[in-house]
């Protein structure tokens, strides 16, 4: 049985800069695995290089039997590779519903003909796939919201409508770039719960950078541990937590003991 | 061969005015983050004033250069100022057009005053012209070429070695640090508007002293000219300016040399050598010869 | 799962109705615009007519403009070149061939038909340069495209007349021309219908079927991924656009906005000179766009009303300017200023959608 995602001996090189040294790990199927590491560590470019935004200068990542490497990121998107962004990448004077119908651009088909002349398969098309974005918004807690341009949303609310929209793309992996960045401890204790559901509910792997130690350790199957971009730890959480390595990075060589 | 040589070195005398308008963009772009549409406006205004102040107020020439000079700073600080800074935070795009408002208005205006006359300079050079081994070249070209390459020598020392030039490059490299170390961005920002209008206002001369009759509406159109120079180079590279003014201003002038070679491509041919440079430039490197390529940060 | 279940209904219940008396209001309100579309040939005289016909073709070449600036997010100056091609086209593949100058002598229907496609052909063909630039330098780039329309516009005498300009042939559609015949008059309801009366219904049905298909464009699905690639060019790739293709489609469509617009300005005009499709006219249609509110189609077709008969509507009713200032110099300050205010003055929020 082959992993969900494969990453081999991923390198990338600009500027001069190692962002990203020969990292390998794997994702299994159904899991929730996280990467962590101190700031500049390649979290963020490990991400963009998994959903295309970036070319490796050398490594392989694989969906499955697929490689992603070379592919132009919209066709990484058709094969079910959906991810959040950090800053938030919504359109902010569009609706709720808006941004989300945009996840399911991979899954529609209206184009500028059928659009512009508002043929009946146009319409069907529009009206099956609000009705999908309704009920996501729904299991997100959005369903009042969904006429609400974004920008007038709560941080915490345009968050969801980031996940919400990642959703939408009917994902085979779900990436979710620092999700609890910003939130205070009640609601990352949510986010636990829903990012949990949602695993549950959809059968996906989630991988997700973080820096918040409760959410990573309570909920990740497993844990990459990422510093000056090479990979210095993988395994459970428990093991990570334990591993004299990650302590270094975090906590710096004076205060380890051996 | 004379004729190659000749062509060469207006072509380079040119381009040196090129790089000096685009040197122009380049320091309004890396400060403000702008596309200046309104810099033919900003040539137009210095080389009106200037004409004025010399035919009209019948001032000395060097009077009526550093008034006409002036009067271009100012407006340049002006939009910055009240235009560009309440827009900060915009896309880039959308300031950009609203510079295009800014040239209509002052160009329209211009134009007004100038109607059909052609407004001579009143240059103390005239149409004299240096014979240098067995070519001729116009005192007015010599003038502009020698100070076209000091403002240019001046302007990248300053840029280089200065206290106030390192501030720009900092600024425009990181403005978060550089605001934090005390460099104020709208103090930068307004002096790379000001030294751009002074630079477009001596372009402006150069293009408006022999060989052409004066300063009419149709010069605006040469100003234009400048875009895809600065757009070859890069828009953020103050050396791709130099030399991607120099490259269009030989484009242009060997084309117009060779004109008679090239009649089928059309009359005029020249006017358009410097969009097919640029957009085959563009073709091989989407962001000019020396321009940043982009980064996708998500 | 109840909980879900409960959540989902909610949602679906919240979604905007789109009944009530607003919507008998707006009902109402095109029902009244439609009528004076028709009637208007009746009652107003040929002056308001011409007027008219100038803005219809700039509103369709305008909302080409819309839907590659206001929703895509291409700054194209370059927009006055795809307008030559129409009116070009149109007149070259419509024209009867005499010694010096090409024609076609295609049915004026089919001439035009060719003319949109051509400028659509003529944008998509642009798409490699599109599809590699970013944001102003394709601004820039599309400049080249002015110029160097003009240039052959100028210089390539058969087709085009060169610097002194060609007729364009009157259209004609199923047996009735739409050009004054000599000695004929049609006689609609006891009122002459001519060559402006005529084209004024033509205009009228092009720019309804314009303004209609970019409402429903950018109501649906190409509409959303437009501004996606407008708003954030590199989270809609990752989303699934394919953006170069995209980008592609939008120099695909508004080009052929522009072609039609280009043969209704061609028809308008009834001859047409290289003069007119220079970087003026390029800023002319930015104008209509910003004024119209970048994204909305309505307003971009009042834009281009406001822009295209301020000259002429100025050195008819008002008889001095302040200064002496001639028209078509005050109009130009007019948008010059209009340009610079409104885009000082509008924040993002407050721009209008489709």
């Amino acid at each position: 049985m082959t992993v969900a995602l494969a990453v081999a001996n991923v390198t990338v090189r600009f500027a001069g800069l190692t962002a990203l040294d020969q990292v390998s790990f794997t994702v299994e199927h159904r899991a929730i695995h996280a990467v962590i590491g101190p700031n500049g560590a390649g979290k963020s470019t490990l991400f963009n290089v998994v959903s295309g935004a970036y070319r490796p200068t050398s490594g392989t990542v694989s969906l499955g039997t697929v490689e992603l490497t070379r592919m132009p990121p919209h066709r990484i998107a058709n094969l079910g590779v959906a991810r959040t962004f950090q800053n938030l990448a919504l359109l902010p004077s569009a609706s709720v519903e808006e941004n989300c119908l945009l996840g399911r651009h991979h899954l529609t088909r209206t184009g500028f003909v059928t659009g512009g002349l508002r043929l009946p398969s146009a319409r069907r098309e529009e009206r099956r796939h609000r009705g999908r974005v309704a009920e996501i918004a729904g299991f997100l807690g959005l369903g009042e919201h969904l006429a609400t341009p974004v920008g007038q949303l709560s941080y915490g609310d345009q968050k969801r409508v980031e996940i919400a929209r990642a959703l939408c793309v009917e994902p085979a992996l779900l990436l979710l770039d620092e999700p609890a960045a910003g939130m205070n401890a009640s609601e990352t204790a949510h986010l636990a719960h829903l990012i949990r559901d949602i695993r549950d509910a959809l059968g996906i792997p989630i991988l997700l950078v973080e820096h918040d130690m409760g959410l990573v350790m309570g909920i990740a199957d497993r844990v990459t541990v990422l510093d000056f971009g090479r990979r210095i730890a993988d395994g459970t959480p428990a093991q990570v937590r334990r591993n004299p390595e990650v302590l270094r990075a975090y906590l710096g060589d004076d205060l380890v003991e051996a | 061969m004379t004729h190659f040589l000749q062509l060469l070195v207006s072509g380079v005398s040119l381009g040196a005015v090129y790089a000096l308008l685009a040197l122009g963009f380049v320091v309004i772009f890396r400060a403000t983050e702008v596309v200046n549409f309104a810099h033919p406006a900003l040539l137009m205004v210095g080389a009106y004033f200037t004409a004025r102040f010399r035919t009209v107020d019948k001032l000395p020439f060097a009077v009526a250069v550093l008034l006409g000079i002036g009067v271009a700073m100012l407006l340049a600080f002006v939009v910055q100022r009240f235009l560009v800074q309440r827009m900060s935070g915009r896309s880039v795009i959308t300031v950009s057009i609203m510079t295009i408002g800014v040239d209509v208005l002052v160009q329209t205006e211009i134009t007004r005053r100038l109607g059909v006359d052609i407004l001579p300079i009143g240059d103390p050079w005239q149409n004299g012209a240096v014979h240098v081994l067995g070519l001729t070249v116009p005192q007015t070209r010599i003038v502009a070429l020698v100070l076209s390459v000091a403002l240019l020598a001046a302007f990248f020392a300053w840029f280089r070695f200065s206290d106030w030039g390192v501030a720009m490059r900092a600024s425009a490299e990181n403005p978060g640090t550089a605001a934090l170390m005390g460099i104020r961005r709208s103090r930068v920002a307004a002096l790379a508007w000001i030294i751009a209008g002074a630079l477009a206002a001596l372009a402006g001369l150069a293009l408006t002293t022999f060989p052409a009759p004066g300063l009419e509406p149709a010069t605006s159109a040469i100003a234009l000219r400048a875009f895809p120079a600065a757009i070859v180079g890069g828009l953020d590279s103050t050396a791709g300016a130099v030399v991607g003014g120099v490259l269009i201003g030989v484009a242009e002038v060997l084309a117009q040399g060779y004109a008679s070679e090239l009649a089928f491509l059309g009359l005029g041919f020249h006017t358009v050598m410097p969009y097919l440079v640029m957009v085959v430039v563009l073709l091989a490197r989407p962001t000019g010869l020396f321009g940043t390529r982009e980064l996708h940060r998500v | 799962m109840s909980e879900v279940q409960e959540l989902t209904r909610a949602a679906v219940e919240a979604r905007p109705t789109r009944g009530g008396p607003a919507r008998r209001y707006r009902a109402f309100g095109w029902l009244a615009l439609a009528a004076a579309v028709v009637v208007a040939p009746f009652y107003v005289d040929a002056f308001w007519l011409q007027i008219g016909l100038f803005g219809l073709a700039a509103a369709v070449a305008a909302l080409g403009l819309g839907l590659l600036l206001g929703q895509a997010g291409q700054l194209s100056l370059g927009h006055s070149f795809f307008v030559a091609v129409g009116a070009y086209g149109y007149t070259v593949l419509a024209a009867e061939p005499e010694p010096g100058q090409l024609g076609a002598s295609l049915p004026p229907v089919v001439a035009a038909g060719a003319a949109v496609l051509l400028a659509g052909v003529a944008g998509l063909a642009f798409s490699p340069i599109s599809a590699r630039l970013r944001g102003i330098y394709l601004g820039i780039a599309s400049l080249g495209l002015v110029f160097g329309g003009q240039h052959v516009l100028f210089n390539a005498e058969p087709l085009t007349g060169g610097f002194n300009g060609r007729n364009v042939p009157d259209f004609t559609l199923l047996g009735l021309s739409f050009g004054d015949l000599r000695g004929e008059a049609l006689f609609v309801l006891g009122v002459p219908f001519g060559r402006e009366e005529k084209l004024w219904y033509l205009g009228a049905a092009v720019t309804a079927a314009a303004y209609l298909f970019f409402r429903n464009v950018a109501r649906s699905r190409p509409g959303r991924a437009l501004r996606a690639v407008r708003d954030n060019e590199v989270a809609a790739e990752i989303l699934g656009v394919d953006v170069a293709r995209y980008k592609a489609y939008a120099f695909g469509v508004s080009s052929m906005y522009a072609g039609a617009g280009g043969v209704l300005l061609a028809l308008a005009f009834s001859r047409i000179v290289p003069e007119t499709f220079g970087v003026g006219l390029a800023v002319e249609y930015l104008a209509m766009v910003v004024i119209g509110g970048l994204g909305s189609a309505g307003g971009v077709v009042l834009g281009a009303f406001f822009v295209s008969s301020l000259p002429t509507v100025l050195e008819r009713y008002v008889p001095a300017l302040p200064g002496g200032i001639p028209p078509a110099v005050a109009a130009k300050f007019a948008y010059g200023a209009a340009i610079l205010l409104i885009l000082v003055k509008t924040p993002r929020s407050q721009r209008s959608r489709p």
